[in-house]
């Protein structure tokens, strides 16, 4: 059974549609990646997957379950978690702090503790700044914490937004590999990304968004040989 | 010199009760980003209620408690009742929907308890300390006002519900992807609101005389206040908070009284027009 299944979604903000029609099928224990150029409704389409934005139509189900009227609040106690576009810490609490609010639901407390630690080996950097104010670290720390954020919450599915933008290419390598460590404690992943390449590289499978519909999908290795892919998105 | 000194000391006490009241507008601001025109309402509803517990035989600082218990849940149902459903909407709708709350307050107030001055009649005596005569009262007062800072700080920064306070009004959204319930939160935050204006009331009902409509005064001044020290920044109420004081202990002994609120306003627009994001420089 698919862990999470997105079921011809359309949305949009008042007037303006913005999907048309997106479909998705997560396999648990796979990395699967979404890619698309800037503005197609990647960001919309998990705004819509999280219960920020109610779909016009379609359903979205998770692990078996419409979900598509449950607040955006109770979606992270039944383990699907997002790490947004731009972080979205909580910019004047401390390194510390932030990552105990990712532990606020009944979900992750009881295993703050594990997390703590799992999140300390995987970024030892956050482990020396604990007392840091969130909005004062560099925009990579930044985002080790906002995805050691994600892991607090004991996640079965973790969605992550545009992880890579305007990180070093080095820093992003190094997050996706920390996704492979995730990925082998039994997290299924999602990456929504506009860095095609890269993402393809490390995931199983792939979607690729245009105008608000997915438009392809396949194997990751499959879709990196996909000649519209190539021309379109790898430039190749 | 000594009439300087006393005025300093009383301006002092009577300035940290201030920014207790001014504390429960920053914090409704700082989390909902809702000006409560119905602050100075919650602070005559404390007046009244400390009055009418003490008539009743409780002593007001026994009252106090009750007081400020009432203030935390009216202030959470009206939240309900009439924040809620335009909690998202424009400012101006949030503005308009505690304007229309402080009118009902103030009509049901003027119509039950009528507009004559009461007092609570009440005496802990005073003491002197070299030329400086202390009514104990005040210096209660401040004390309370003191502890109620410190509490509301262990509060914000060392429990679980203070740390969700303060998540919401950091970042509403990722606190509710979090699994915070920013409806609770925002509740919570403005019944906190409610309860800190209510007790500055009942504060200020056991050694001035007041009305159902004093609190509009003490509103005024805690915009003034918040706008010194930062809205959204509770601490910085507190030093706002004397900072008023004194200038209300000290501009009385060189010019005359009613010319205190011309230069409490004046230094409101300036610091608007210089510093507007307060003295000590919340940043937002």
């Amino acid at each position: 059974m698919p862990i999470l299944e997105v079921n011809d979604i359309t949305s949009g903000y008042g007037d303006v549609q913005i999907l048309w029609g997106a479909a998705l099928k997560l396999e648990p224990g796979l990395m699967t990646c979404l890619v698309g150029a800037n503005g197609v409704g990647k960001t919309t389409l998990l705004r819509t997957v999280m219960g920020q934005l109610r779909p016009w139509s379609g359903n979205v189900r998770f692990e078996g379950h419409d979900i598509s009227r449950l607040p955006a609040y109770k979606r992270a106690e039944r383990g699907l978690v997002l790490v947004p576009e731009g972080r979205q810490l909580f910019g004047d609490m401390s390194v510390l702090e932030n990552l105990e609010m990712g532990a606020t639901n009944r979900r992750g407390r009881p295993h703050l503790k594990r997390n703590l630690e799992r999140v300390f080996a995987m970024f030892p950097r956050l482990q020396d700044r604990l007392t840091q104010k969130a909005n004062t670290m560099s925009g990579g720390e930044q985002q080790m914490l906002a995805v050691g954020r994600g892991i607090m919450a004991e996640p079965t599915l973790l969605l992550i937004d545009e992880l890579s933008l305007g990180l070093a290419p080095v820093l992003v390598l190094q997050l996706f590999k920390n996704l492979q460590q995730l990925k082998a404690l039994g997290i299924t992943i999602m990456l929504v990304e506009q860095n095609v390449q890269m993402s393809l590289a490390v995931s199983d499978y792939g979607y690729v968004l245009a105008q608000g519909r997915t438009e392809l999908e396949g194997a990751a290795a499959t879709l990196m040989r996909d000649d519209h892919v190539r021309a379109a998105y790898l430039g190749l | 010199m000594d009439f300087l000194l006393a005025s300093l000391v009383d301006g002092l006490l009577i300035g940290s009760v201030y920014g207790l009241a001014a504390m429960g507008l920053t914090l409704i601001w700082g989390v909902m980003r809702v000006t409560n025109l119905a602050h100075g309402a919650f602070i005559a509803l404390g007046m009244f209620g400390v009055y009418g517990l003490f008539n009743g035989g409780f002593n007001p600082y026994v009252g106090l408690f009750l007081v400020a218990g009432c203030g935390l849940l009216v202030g959470i149902g009206i939240y309900y009742v009439a924040l809620h459903r335009v909690i998202n909407a424009p400012q101006l709708s949030t503005l308009l929907a505690t304007f229309a709350v402080n009118m009902i307050i103030l009509g049901v107030g003027t119509t039950l308890f009528s507009t004559s001055p009461r007092t609570i009649d009440f005496s802990l005596g005073s003491f002197s300390l070299g030329p400086i005569t202390v009514q104990n009262t005040r210096l209660l007062a401040a004390l309370a006002s003191g502890a109620i800072t410190g509490v509301l700080y262990l509060f914000l920064y060392r429990t679980r519900p203070g740390k969700y306070i303060r998540a919401v009004s950091s970042n509403r959204a990722a606190a509710e992807l979090m699994g915070i319930s920013s409806t609770h939160i925002l509740a919570l935050s403005f019944g906190l609101g409610a309860l800190l204006a209510a007790t500055a009331g009942g504060l200020i009902a056991t050694f001035f005389p007041f009305t159902i409509l004093s609190g509009d005064t003490y509103q005024l001044k805690s915009f003034v206040i918040g706008v010194m020290g930062g809205l959204g920044n509770p601490f910085g109420a507190l030093i706002g908070g004397l900072i008023l004081g004194l200038l209300e202990g000290l501009i009385p002994v060189v010019m005359p009284t009613t010319w205190v609120p011309v230069i409490e306003f004046l230094l409101f627009v300036i610091i608007l027009l210089v510093r507007p994001n307060g003295i000590l420089g919340a940043k937002r």
